[in-house]
């Protein structure tokens, strides 16, 4: 602020200083907000053309109904309830639920080990490891799983050859069975690395002098890491297992891509799979809308469960 | 390498190339799977460079000008043309030449669904559609529906009738309007390897009943053999089988109204013969309708035996995967449900439309005439890499198109069958949905190929959920039979 007025004798001040302070207060603040206004600007007008626009368009479009005959009509929630009572989408919401229900907690457990060990600095190399365990993150997820569905043809796949020499002959991964299983493998493939390097920025901000009391009070190492390290990042875990889910509610890539190289996959294998057939194939892009529209109710009302258990617990302010 | 899938389409016009799931966005797959068909393949002479061109740049319409533009006269009137046929633009730019005052610009959105799903939207936005497109048999009455296709006799399309197969002309026609030009088609024969089937002593069937005693006979012989593969996912397989059976199950002819019949007496007859084989376990039931190698790779390491309703493209299809077998196979005509008889059925191609959105459609109508149906035309499109089998007369009585080798089928003349069986089909009435129901196959039938259902109670199934579709979608439904 002003050097003069903080300068000035404080008995002094107070009448003569504060509606000056006032004044060039609030005309700072003023120029300060249309400062602020220029820097989200290109962020707001792309959020607004390309979320906002189209979630309203979709919200628009799902209370049409289009027909090949007949043309297009206004059918109010009509296509809500078809989606409501959709026996195959829910199906495909059951499959992402049991889906995440087994990839989350298995991939953050091998996520946490892998955090704790570049933590502790035990592993020689940590650096190259880190960014070796990084890199199937950044391979984009349509390759990921053009890899992996090569990985496990059914044919020649090598994965297959292995199950076969381990006695598994016949092995199929992209049968209808196995292809659940298949996918968590892929995801956990994919995201493990990405999970763990949060979960290291995480431990790295556990206080040094913390750990430091516990070594000088004899603890064993698996006690600083399960009772000490492992509540201070559990904001960081929480945040992870809802990021996570709302991840895996929109699986489509996995699928989708394995779908042509022999994967089981039926049109409503998952919501947003289903959403996808119902809108190109099917042409019913009304109903598609509808679908997506849910499909994004439900997820916020994970997002806005994540933010209300957050605060509850004392994570966020 | 590619198999008969839905993204086999870059390769070859005449079959559903993209069903279902395949999309513009997923243009990046296809071209990894080209290049890794082409990489395969490339002494097989189907996947010619041309056609990694064509496939690759399938996303954007307006991002792979193949032919034209350029070579044309400032006045000539601009024609656009849509096409996934490889090779294609050899024959626009022998128009463009002999035709001087038109200036057609092909253009290659990619196969099936990843051009029909743009020209859809083009056509509904009132703009941006080409002038021509390629569309598949079973597709046309989609667009015959939206109105969006011209009818051709007031381009004098209809002098052209006596040129093109009578079954073709009658698919692409309405009552008297047409509403586009036949190109190629895939008559089905036996398509069979000899040596195998003569190490059983087994000869190709001649009916139906005789391939069931074949089948069982040789599976027996060899528990690791089959005489032939069922894939109930792929429907447009399934429909030219059932063509074959007299058990077609739509009925359309314009308008609101449609028949669905997959619970009539033929239907269920041809699905419990089916399922009878099946279920005794003397045919196998590999998923065809995706991009698994395995068929192709089983009928080249004798797994399969014969391919029982296989298309007159089978032979430059089928010749980059036979590696083993190259030369072993032959075709024959199709077993029949009645002794004595001669039915054949069609198996994919295309038919060239012209849109209403076109400001030219006298030249539009005169370039698909063109075509589809002038020697030129076919002199091109009659060779690698396009290799379309026609629906046009002159080229399927030509002696020298008759007696055409492959490879993989050593001195024998392949054709010789299939033209025969070009004259043997019965034309079929595709309902304005097949979109719909290829995409609704692939999941209704899986569980036919695992054996947790049976074909006949899939049928069920699926006739309920295309009625619901159809209702749905306005038509006033026919279940009769």
């Amino acid at each position: 602020m002003s050097d003069t007025a903080l300068s000035a004798p404080r008995e002094a001040a107070p009448r003569a200083a504060a509606p000056r302070r006032g004044g060039r207060g609030s005309a700072w603040s003023r120029r300060r907000d249309r400062r602020g206004l220029w820097f989200i600007t290109p962020f707001m007008v792309a959020f607004g053309l390309f979320t906002v626009v189209p979630l309203l368009y979709a919200i628009y479009e799902s209370l049409f109904t289009s027909r090949i005959i007949g043309g297009t009509v206004f059918s109010g929630f009509s296509n809500y309830s078809t989606v409501l009572t959709s026996g195959p989408f829910w199906g495909g919401f059951a499959r992402v639920v049991i889906f995440g229900a087994i990839q989350i907690p298995i991939m953050l457990v091998i996520a946490f080990f892998f955090a704790t060990v570049f933590d502790l600095g035990v592993a020689r190399f940590g650096r190259l490891f880190r960014t070796i365990f990084f890199i199937p993150f950044a391979v984009p997820v349509v390759v990921a799983a053009l890899m992996w569905g090569f990985l496990l043809e059914p044919t020649y796949g090598p994965i297959t050859h292995l199950a076969n020499v381990f006695g598994f002959s016949g092995t199929n991964f992209l049968s209808s069975g196995l292809l659940l299983p298949a996918i968590i493998l892929i995801a956990i493939w994919e995201w493990t690395g990405y999970n763990s390097i949060i979960l290291y920025t995480a431990l790295k901000s556990v206080p040094r002098d913390v750990v430091e009391a516990a070594i000088l009070d004899d603890t064993p190492l698996w006690k600083i890491v399960v009772k000490i390290k492992l509540p201070m990042v559990r904001p960081a875990i929480i945040m992870l297992i809802f990021l996570n889910s709302i991840g895996a509610l929109q699986l489509f890539v996995e699928p989708e891509i394995l779908s042509y190289q022999g994967g089981s996959i039926t049109n409503t294998w998952t919501p947003v799979v289903d959403v996808y057939n119902t809108s190109i194939a099917n042409a019913q892009y009304n109903l598609g809308a509808a679908m997506a529209v849910v499909i994004g109710l439900v997820i916020i009302v994970i997002s806005v469960g994540s933010l209300l258990f957050r605060r509850r617990s004392g994570e966020l302010a | 390498m590619l198999s008969r899938s839905r993204l086999r389409g870059p390769r070859r016009a005449t079959k559903r190339q993209v069903t279902g799931r395949v999309t513009a966005g997923l243009a990046g797959l296809s071209a990894v799977a080209l290049l890794a068909a082409c990489g395969g393949s490339s002494s097989g002479g189907g996947a010619a460079p041309a056609s990694t061109k064509t496939g690759g740049s399938s996303a954007s319409p307006s991002a792979s000008v193949l032919a034209g533009g350029a070579s044309c006269s400032s006045s000539a009137t601009k024609i656009t043309f849509w096409a996934w046929v490889p090779g294609m633009s050899r024959a626009v730019t022998a128009f463009n030449k002999s035709h001087p005052s038109i200036c057609v610009t092909l253009e290659n959105p990619g196969a099936g669904l990843n051009e029909y799903t743009p020209l859809s939207n083009a056509l509904k936005a009132g703009s941006g559609a080409p002038d021509v497109a390629e569309i598949e048999f079973d597709e046309l009455p989609s667009f015959e529906i939206q109105k969006q296709v011209v009818d051709l006799t007031k381009y004098g399309a209809n002098k052209y009738q006596n040129d093109f197969v009578s079954w073709a002309w009658q698919e692409v026609s309405q009552g008297s309007a047409v509403y586009a030009m036949p190109s190629d088609a895939g008559p089905a024969g036996f398509y069979y390897n000899s040596k195998l089937m003569a190490q059983y002593h087994l000869t190709p069937p001649k009916t139906w009943a005789q391939f069931a005693t074949e089948a069982a006979t040789l599976h027996k012989a060899n528990p690791k053999s089959y005489l032939a593969n069922f894939s109930a996912t792929d429907l447009q397989w399934l429909l030219t089988a059932m063509a074959q059976a007299n058990a077609f199950p739509y009925t359309y002819s314009g308008g609101s109204k449609v028949g669905i019949n997959w619970t009539g007496a033929n239907q269920m007859k041809f699905a419990s013969y089916w399922q009878n084989l099946i279920s005794s376990h003397v045919i196998s039931t590999v998923n065809d309708a995706n991009n698994s190698p395995l068929p192709n790779q089983n009928l080249d390491n004798g797994v399969t035996a014969s391919s029982p309703l296989n298309s007159a493209w089978a032979p430059s299809y089928f010749q980059p995967d036979a590696k083993k077998t190259a030369g072993d196979w032959r075709a024959a005509t199709l077993p029949q449900w009645t002794a004595g008889a001669s039915v054949s059925a069609d198996w994919g191609g295309s038919t060239y439309p012209v849109f209403k959105q076109s400001a030219h459609p006298a030249q539009a109508a005169e370039f698909a005439e063109w075509l589809t149906g002038s020697p030129q035309a076919w002199t091109i499109l009659k060779t690698s890499p396009s290799e379309l089998f026609p629906t046009y007369k002159a080229l399927l009585s030509d002696p020298s198109f008759k007696s055409l080798k492959y490879p993989v089928s050593g001195s024998s003349e392949p054709n010789q069958v299939f033209t025969a069986a070009a004259s043997e089909i019965q034309p079929v009435q595709w309902p304005p949905f097949m979109t719909e129901a290829l995409n609704q196959a692939l999941t209704t039938f899986q569980p036919v190929l695992s054996g947790k259902e049976t074909l006949q109670k899939a049928f069920q199934t699926f006739q309920s959920q295309e009625v619901s579709y159809a209702k749905a979608q306005g038509f006033t439904v026919s279940t009769g039979g």
